[in-house]
């Protein structure tokens, strides 16, 4: 249903200009408000007798030129609201027209997809994004990972369970290369405590994701692609709130509430927490704890996995005052507690070891629109992260999968005694403004500074220097970008920006030359790197849109790779960016097949060439990992959705992704013959993945105002080798993955609605890895219980 | 102990048992069994920056042919392996920064095919040997607790029948850290060299004794120290992984110096690389005996060995210091005669990349050793009488990590 206005207002919008030259004409000028007088934005106008139509303008209000001479029909429509038709007679023409839309009594928003003039919006911008509506996904268990391994281009790879470690990766580059921004900033420090794994997806509203080339808006180095995770926007009163519990003792909370007054004062507060034991059941060569004799292929459970955090964030403020659009104080509390199971393989099995995190944020949101002058916008942002780790290794045994250990007498750890507690004070600020002028033109600007600051210490060693010593960095992106946009055909932009980095910090020299003499010298050092590039959109018809888009990005070396995380990573102060040329071009379809039937089809296809990629190798003495500039890739590859909706009823997509990354590096360090595996597909990487999903809302089931919405969800997944393809004859493989997710929703009340889910995960059982050796959950259940008004 | 003896006496019994049962069973129509040729065992590296996985080929002969991973080869799981061949075993031990992880075995079988035997579970060790019938595993801290673990491995039951710990700051007693280059089977005792190391301050493997090679010994099979020996008169024997011990057959343990002691990222050992020994049957350096190699090797210093045989051994030098540095000349060191003579026949210095540090030897005057130069991967033969290099097997698709031999299992 919502397909069809979209597309309606898409298609209508073509023919407004003919439409405004219409002869013997009268000017109609009208407001869209909701019940409290509110202006609406985006509100679909149709003119029946002409079968035409606009959308309201940012403040509600819409402008027409009718025929003096004839009746017309005008109905007015938006998600949420009941829909309103309105006759102009030619005799009676009111000139300044107000309408008020009331609320829809049944809230299915939940089910469709985005305001249309959000989706338009993010539409125009001409990047390749991908949208996930994600107020679609509320009734479910997910959290943000699982939510954006349903979007094409993405794989989502975990170790674990609830809690464990999550690498994304997007069109081929993962980790650290794609950038992650809650409401346009930064995620990068946040630290463990509110990350991918444990941000419900109740807490925002959409996701964003930008593939290859990321708006100067979102001002960070990132290398191959964004997301950006925006957050309700608040208008009103509401209050959301569910809890569930499932298999392996796993329990989810999340509440969200906001207060608005009508002086525009708002309080908005979210709070969530997950726990879960992750006590799964897998299959592993079992070690005798004496002998290292293997007992092949036992059934046992993990035992010492247990995740849970628990983060509020509360927001206190203004909305809709003359100084300020929005200006938010916030603070973000949390803290995580995690076991760890297991070492890189499922045979190196831990009992004791384990890991804390806490976060402690202030935050400050400004916004301001037609500041100064008309068109010219405002936002700010920025935060401060008090937050620490730790890592906890203090009992020296080892253990095995049938929970025996051995214990030595003396001090040690599992893996590395270790208590190391560290902050990386890292504050982020964000500014950006864009002036929009003379209808066509946008000059925007965009400005990130990072700072980082490790500070840390270890009770275990009271006397150690060297977490004393400086290590400390900062980051400073600046972004230029000039846009030219005719709305209903299409738009070119260009941008630039320009990546700063400092880092400080103390090398050890011997200052008189003496055996054993060690003092520390700071260093300091600043490199600038300039990136372009350029996008384009046009529509060839109304309901055929043609992308393109071109970046020159870096990624700057994280703080992390820099210093090294005190346990695992040593640091590498002579890192260089990774870089690469991002090209992407696409296609989208919008297709009204009948009044019920739509067909939405979309491919992209997209070209990197990536240098210098940052990945770990082990230091000269073997003892830890180090980040390093290593190789080239390019990598070639095209992904496709295609959407079929049956009026409300059914929902139906899938979504496939091929990427064909490949080694770049022709000769390796030292050699004059191109390497063996020159051109080879790169290892342990998802080539071909996709997803199906299929939905059924039956309306008014058990009832008047009663929905049932059943969902299926399909995710496949291609085997890939762990190590370069084209060599050796016995080779170790990431299995195949099918995995099928089942759910029904039932969602019962008026204004305040009661919503009961059942989930079931991985409903055949199947064993299923993303990582070499690292199970994941069986079939899992779970049943979820919420409740919501707006 | 008492447990591993009546369970090895009952094993045998049990093989006694099946090869007479298998005497009396009448022989089938089918041809007799050919006893199947050995062949050489080649671990390969790719080079390449990521994805790499050790393969391991096998070659009927080192002195000529080529030999690809290229669609060939048992691939080995984990980065960094290592390897050794005891008992006609090959065991792949892998290196897995801390983690314990699995040990893979494999024997050739009649067709000359690498067939895998077992897994066993083990740790991260830094050193390991072969000691009588068992190997002999060490993990040795570098960080906060000063303590090792070893593991005496069985290799004829394929698991772990001892373990225990011995502290690094008790046998170092200096203040510092016993950090073992390597174990050896010295008669019956187990000699561990070890180099001393601050173990702190930033300065992890520095030491403020760079002029000092110290041997801790140990008891067999109680792995109690019995003493640990001390010489002044070289740095420290052999490098971080690296053997710097040789028994000949005589008994006699030659020991080389590197000379290649840091402090704070300095060179600071003053003393040539050489050679000193033990005699047979003694805990003491042989005071008479002092070979200095760098004055004959025009100040080259030796950075890795492959004992030919008949007191010969094949020097992988290198002229700039450094802890970690690959040797890129080749010497023959006769320890008998004290004289010294540069290889001819090798690639030269500025064309190696890589020597393989595992090799394998005849021990009748001819080694074989891995080099791979900027245009590939080679096995050299050396001929320690004659001073000669001879290009053979060309390995295709990387480094040589190691060279070993094996015998059909029976």
């Amino acid at each position: 249903m919502q397909y069809n206005k979209i597309l309606s207002v898409i298609f209508l919008c073509l023919f407004l200009t003919q439409f405004g030259y219409s002869q013997e004409a009268d000017q109609i000028k009208g407001t869209v408000t909701d019940q409290e007088g509110q202006p609406i934005p985006g509100v679909l106008v149709q003119i029946l007798e002409l079968k035409k139509g606009l959308v309201t303008e940012a403040d509600g209000t819409f402008r027409l030129q009718l025929s003096s001479n004839e009746d017309y029909t005008l109905t007015f429509s938006f998600l949420g609201y009941e829909s309103k038709q309105q006759i102009i007679s030619k005799d009676q023409r009111a000139k300044n027209l107000t309408i008020q839309l009331t609320e829809a009594a049944t809230d299915l928003q939940e089910f469709t997809l985005l305001g249309k003039s959000e989706l338009s919006e993010i539409r125009e911008k001409a990047f390749n994004v991908e949208v996930v509506d994600a107020r679609k996904l509320h009734h479910t268990n997910l959290d943000l990972g699982h939510a954006l391994d349903r979007v094409s281009g993405v794989r989502v790879r975990e170790s674990g369970g609830v809690g464990s470690r999550m690498n994304f990766s997007l069109n081929g580059f993962s980790g650290k290369q794609v950038k992650f921004f809650i409401d346009g900033i930064p995620m990068d420090d946040f630290g463990s405590s509110f990350q991918l794994n444990n941000i419900p997806i109740n807490l925002s509203e959409r996701i964003e994701v930008y593939k290859g080339v990321v708006p100067i808006g979102l001002g960070a180095d990132a290398l191959g692609g964004a997301v950006n995770i925006v957050t309700k926007k608040v208008r009103r009163n509401y209050v959301d709130a569910s809890y569930s519990f499932g298999s392996f003792n796993t329990h989810r909370t999340v509440i969200n509430t906001a207060f608005v007054d009508k002086s525009g004062f708002t309080v908005q507060f979210n709070a969530f927490q997950n726990y879960s034991d992750n006590n799964y059941w897998v299959n592993v060569d079992v070690a005798d704890i004496e002998t290292g004799k293997y007992y092949p292929n036992q059934r046992v459970r993990r035992f010492h996995d247990n995740y849970h955090n628990e983060t509020v964030i509360t927001q206190v403020g203004v909305q809709g005052k003359p100084y300020a659009d929005k200006l938010m104080l916030g603070l973000t509390a949390g803290k995580n507690y995690a076991e760890v199971q297991t070492g890189a393989r499922l045979v190196s099995v831990f009992g004791d070891w384990h890991r804390k995190g806490t976060i402690l944020m202030p935050t400050l949101k400004y916004n301001k629109g037609d500041l100064f002058t008309k068109g010219l916008d405002l936002n700010i942002n920025a935060n401060y992260n008090f937050g620490t780790e730790q890592n906890i290794d203090t009992v020296n045994r080892r253990y095995n999968w049938f929970q025996q250990y051995k214990e030595y007498e003396t001090e040690g750890g599992e893996r590395s005694y270790s208590m190391y507690k560290f902050k990386n004070n890292n504050a982020v600020f964000t500014a950006n403004a864009h002036y929009q002028f003379g209808d066509l033109h946008t000059i925007a600007v965009s400005h990130v500074f990072n700072s980082f600051n490790r500070t840390g210490s270890d009770e275990l060693y009271p006397e150690k220097e060297i977490y004393e010593q400086p290590r400390k960095t900062s980051k400073n992106i600046t972004g230029l970008s000039y846009q030219l946009n005719w709305e209903e055909k299409g738009s070119i932009s260009a941008f630039s920006k320009i990546y700063k980095q400092s880092n400080f910090f103390a090398m050890a020299y011997n200052p008189t030359g003496n055996y054993g003499d060690v003092a520390y010298r700071n260093n300091k050092e600043t490199f600038t790197y300039p990136g372009y590039g350029v996008t384009g959109s046009y529509f060839l018809t109304g309901n055929f849109q043609l992308k393109a888009s071109f970046e020159k990005s870096y990624r700057l070396p994280e703080p992390e790779e820099l210093f090294g995380d005190m346990v695992n990573l040593q640091g590498n102060l002579d890192l260089k960016p990774e870089n690469s040329y991002n090209y992407n071009l696409g296609l989208s379809i919008w297709k009204q097949l009948h009044a019920d039937h739509r067909l939405d089809f979309s491919a992209n296809g997209f070209y990197r060439d990536a240098h210098d990629f940052i990945r770990p190798r082990l230091n000269n003495n073997q003892s830890m990992q180090v980040m390093d500039n290593l190789y080239n890739v390019t990598n070639l590859g095209v992904e496709g959705e295609i959407r079929y909706s049956y009026g409300n009823l059914i929902n139906a997509g899938t979504n496939i992704t091929y990427q064909n990354l490949r080694n770049n590096t022709k000769y390796e360090e030292g050699q004059t013959v191109p390497s063996l595996v020159y051109r080879d597909r790169v290892p342990n990487m998802p080539y071909l993945f996709g997803n199906a999903d299929i939905n059924v809302l039956l309306s008014n089931a058990f009832g008047k105002g009663n929905d049932l919405a059943l969902g299926y969800n399909l995710l496949y997944v291609h085997a890939f080798y762990l190590y370069w393809p084209s060599l050796g004859a016995e080779k170790f493989d990431v299995p195949m993955q099918l995995s099928h997710d089942l759910s029904a929703t039932y969602t019962t009340g008026a204004k305040g609605k009661l919503q009961l889910v059942a989930e079931c995960r991985n409903l055949f059982d199947k064993v299923l890895y993303d990582n070499f050796s690292l199970q994941k959950p069986g079939r899992s259940f779970s049943g979820k219980i919420r409740y919501f008004i707006y | 102990m008492k447990t591993n003896r009546n369970y090895l006496l009952a094993c045998m019994i049990a093989l006694v048992i099946s090869l007479i049962s298998c005497e009396t069973t009448p022989t089938s129509e089918g041809p007799p069994v050919v006893a199947g040729e050995s062949r050489y065992i080649i671990a390969s590296t790719p080079m390449a920056s990521d994805g790499v996985a050790d393969y391991l080929l096998t070659a009927e002969s080192l002195t000529e042919g080529t030999v690809s991973t290229l669609g060939n080869g048992v691939e080995q799981d984990g980065t960094y392996r290592y390897y050794v061949t005891h008992n006609n075993k090959f065991f792949s031990m892998l290196y897995g920064q801390g983690n314990p992880g699995a040990v893979t075995t494999y024997e050739l079988d009649a067709n000359g095919s690498l067939v895998k035997k077992s897994d066993f579970q083990s740790e991260t060790v830094q050193a390991f040997g072969p000691m009588d019938d068992d190997i002999v595993m060490v993990k040795i801290s570098r960080g906060d607790e000063p303590m090792a673990s070893w593991y005496r491995l069985d290799t004829e039951q394929l698991q772990i029948v001892d373990d225990g710990q011995w502290n690094q700051e008790e046998i170092a007693n200096n203040g510092e850290r016993a950090f073992f280059s390597w174990v050896s089977q010295v008669g019956d005792k187990l000699f561990a060299p070890y180099f001393s190391i601050k173990a702190c301050c930033n300065d992890t493997f520095g030491t403020s004794y760079p002029d000092s090679a110290y041997i801790a010994v140990f008891d067999y099979p109680s792995m109690e120290l019995n003493t640990v020996i001390k010489d002044n008169r070289t740095s420290f024997i052999g490098r971080y992984f690296l053997s710097g011990l040789e028994v000949d057959e005589k008994g006699d343990a030659y020991a080389f110096s590197g000379s290649i002691a840091t402090s704070n990222g300095e060179m600071t050992s003053t003393l040539p690389s050489a050679f000193t020994r033990i005699k047979n049957g003694e805990l003491a350096f042989d005071q008479s005996y002092y070979f200095n190699v760098e004055e004959l090797a025009d100040d080259y210093y030796i950075t890795a060995k492959t004992y030919a045989g008949n007191g010969k051994f094949i020097l992988t030098m290198k002229e700039e210091k450094g802890a970690y540095s690959t040797g890129n000349r080749f010497g023959i060191a006769d320890v008998y005669n004290k004289t010294f003579t540069w290889v001819s026949g090798a690639p030269t210095e500025e064309e190696i990349v890589n020597v393989t540090i595992n090799n394998y030897s005849t021990l009748n005057g001819k080694a074989y050793i891995g080099i791979t130069t900027d245009t590939g991967s080679w096995v050299y033969e050396f001929d320690a009488i004659s001073a000669t290099a001879t290009q053979g097997l060309k390995v295709e698709g990387g480094r040589i990590t190691a060279i070993s031999h094996l015998d059909p299992a029976e």
